[in-house]
């Protein structure tokens, strides 16, 4: 099998979904990674010169505007509702400035 | 008077007609359904919640429409006991993805296939369980617990859409909705003996169904008869002007479907049938619905796709790369899980996404991120999509000649519990069905009988032009009046059905006072907006079952289950 990814690959892309992983997960997850983009080979070894790509199965699809009129949505509680935590009408998270700062 | 004992076996026509000549109210059938999933449920493990007051409301809109004469304008899915893939917003429900990320997630809105076939007249039941975020062919990544094979309850419904097949093939609902995205309606559908359709991309709105491949997505329904299968059709096609990929799809489904094959064309495609891993009883039962069609008056006509053999690694890159674009939005911030005590941003993103995801998720997300990074997406991503021109075209050049194509499902019938553990090898399950997605044609899946081998339920695949979901249904009524209506599954006969009672919540524990979904309601509206109560901490979510206790969310250490108000 051919090594695509490397246990550093798979960090940086740990970091970058916001996944967080152990040492061990980092190993299972390498293996499986590279099992799996082993398995899409055969998309590489097409001959696509001057194929156009589909990104969408209906290709005649146009942008469909919608009347620019005012319509009712969720109010403030509402959107809120879901939220694991908040606090004076707001979605509360941890400090991002300062001490508590973002990486 | 029917016996309540007889209304899980009846479809649409057979509800409607009783309904119509007062032998039994929708009331009567609310009730006695709700009461078959809370006593047979527990063994089968397909519903997540129940939602008994949008039952009777619906039930009660019914008799209303009975009461004054007007049946008829009730819709075509009168009376008919639903339920929905637990992706399909509900307002007021639960709508989890069998996620731990979401078990708390309560709907504030609704999906318009869910409000279609409310509006049809569909007795809303529950929520049914499913692969978590749909990822999976078994149903086994649910965090919730696996759902039962109601045919064997050692081996798997199929999935992702595993609980919607299981209800139906239980007989715990007449009409159930999933969502395809590599075969998730078709391959359980095959697994569970069933008539099951992922329509053409377009025919359905997805607006409200938690998005998985927005290029590939495609929500369905599963049913016992083709009948009933096109009648929910009827209620769930046409444009929403909330989902723009929705397309004005003006058909009586049911129309064509007595019409028989004599005349029609019927693909088969050569390489399907010798492909390798294919299980010789279903390619005998495949063989063997062809000549039955040929029987019937049918043209075989030998079809190639060369590309097709193309599909499952395009498949593998451009599910992925959609969903790890569409899983962003899991943020533990706005909805979903949110690890505790963390004191950075950072922190609680990497904690909470790796909590929250199972490793089937994470994987995808993870090989999506890879497949789309730099110097990668030139070797993967763009070639797949190139590739799936070349299927596309493939399909159209096809249906030049022919108007429907006969192909397997799945390549074998329904395996045991853990004997699929390979992330690749599950991937195989999908083989027959993915470049139907890539091409976005229509494609379903229906029952001819059970294999030689293994005495299970085998489908055969029938596959439609695009927006021409019409042929496929005929060729399937053909079939049916062949062999008969998908069965309930035997051991859920009158007479054998197992008591297995099921504690599964109620929306309305959560969520008191919800009303029905796209319905302007009798009488005024509310004047106060409903007050939905959070869920509690730690309550129980999903599976109340012994078998799922453990995977339940709050059950194990660090587990999401809380919900932190601050300042409260």
């Amino acid at each position: 099998m051919t090594q695509h990814l490397t246990e550093r690959d798979v960090r940086g892309i740990a970091e970058y979904t916001r996944i967080g992983l152990t040492d061990d997960e980092v190993a299972q997850m390498t293996a499986d990674l590279n099992a799996i983009v082993d398995s899409l080979k055969p998309i590489t070894e097409y001959d696509l010169e001057g194929v156009e790509p589909t990104f969408h199965p209906i290709g005649s699809l146009s942008n469909v505007m919608r009347e620019d009129a005012e319509r009712p949505g969720f109010s403030q509680e509402e959107a809120l509702e879901n939220a694991p935590r908040q606090q004076d009408g707001s979605f509360l998270i941890p400090s991002i400035l300062g001490d508590g700062g973002d990486r | 008077m029917a016996g309540s004992a007889e209304f899980f076996r009846m479809g649409a026509r057979a509800l409607r007609e009783g309904l119509a000549a007062r032998e039994f109210s929708a009331h009567e059938v609310a009730a006695a359904s709700l009461a078959r999933v809370r006593a047979v449920d527990g063994s089968v493990h397909a519903f997540l919640e129940t939602t008994e007051q949008l039952a009777f409301k619906a039930a009660d809109r019914v008799d209303a429409a009975v009461a004054a004469g007007e049946l008829d304008a009730c819709g075509p899915l009168a009376g008919v006991p639903v339920a929905f893939k637990d992706n399909m917003n509900l307002v007021g429900t639960h709508t989890t993805c069998s996620s731990r990320m979401l078990a708390n997630y309560v709907s504030p809105y609704t999906a318009t296939c869910v409000s279609r076939v409310i509006e049809a007249g569909g007795i809303p039941l529950g929520k049914l369980n499913m692969d978590e975020f749909a990822f999976g062919s078994s149903t086994e990544t649910s965090a919730f617990g696996p759902t039962k094979n109601p045919w064997d309850l050692s081996r798997v419904p199929g999935g992702s859409s595993g609980g919607s097949a299981a209800a139906v093939a239980a007989g715990l609902a007449a009409v159930t909705l999933g969502s395809d995205t590599g075969g998730s309606i078709r391959q359980p559908g095959s697994f569970c003996g069933l008539v099951a359709v992922k329509p053409t991309y377009g025919v359905v709105s997805r607006y409200g169904v938690v998005a998985f491949g927005s290029s590939l997505d495609q929500v369905g329904p599963f049913a016992r008869s083709v009948e009933d299968a096109a009648y929910a059709l009827n209620a769930l096609a046409g444009r929403d002007a909330l989902d723009c990929t929705s397309q004005d799809v003006r058909c009586d489904f049911t129309e064509n479907l007595a019409q028989g094959v004599r005349g029609m064309r019927v693909g088969v495609v050569p390489a399907f049938m010798e492909a390798q891993g294919l299980a010789p009883e279903v390619k005998a039962k495949v063989e063997e619905a062809a000549e039955r069609l040929r029987g019937l008056g049918a043209e075989l006509v030998e079809v190639d796709l060369p590309n097709a053999q193309a599909a499952m690694s395009a498949y593998y890159v451009l599910g992925p790369c959609e969903a790890f674009s569409n899983l962003t939005r899991f943020d533990s911030v706005r909805y979903g899980y949110c690890d505790p005590g963390h004191a950075d941003l950072g922190g609680q993103y990497e904690a909470s996404r790796a909590k929250g995801f199972g490793p089937e998720a994470r994987r995808r997300i993870m090989l999506g991120s890879y497949l789309l990074s730099a110097g990668v997406y030139e070797t993967y991503y763009y070639p797949a999509q190139q590739v799936r021109t070349l299927i596309t075209q493939d399909y159209v050049r096809a249906f030049e000649r022919v108007d429907c194509i006969l192909a397997p499902v799945a390549p074998r019938t329904a395996f045991r519990f853990g004997e699929v553990s390979d992330p690749t090898e599950m991937y195989l399950s999908d083989m027959f069905t993915i470049s139907i997605n890539i091409a976005g044609n229509g494609g379903m899946s229906m029952p001819v009988g059970l294999g030689a081998d293994t005495n299970l339920p085998v489908g055969v695949q029938l596959i439609s032009p695009q927006f021409k979901d019409e042929n496929m249904l005929r060729v399937a009524a053909a079939l049916e009046a062949v062999y008969g209506p998908a069965p309930i599954a035997p051991l859920f006969c009158e007479g054998k059905t197992p008591e297995a009672p099921a504690a599964i919540p109620d929306a309305a524990d959560a969520v008191p006072g919800v009303d029905l979904p796209g319905l302007a309601t009798a009488g005024a509206p509310s004047a106060a907006p409903t007050k939905r109560v959070p869920h509690e901490p730690n309550s129980p979510v999903g599976c109340s079952r012994e078998s799922g206790l453990s995977e339940r969310p709050g059950a194990a250490e660090g587990a999401p289950a809380q919900v932190e108000k601050a300042g409260e």
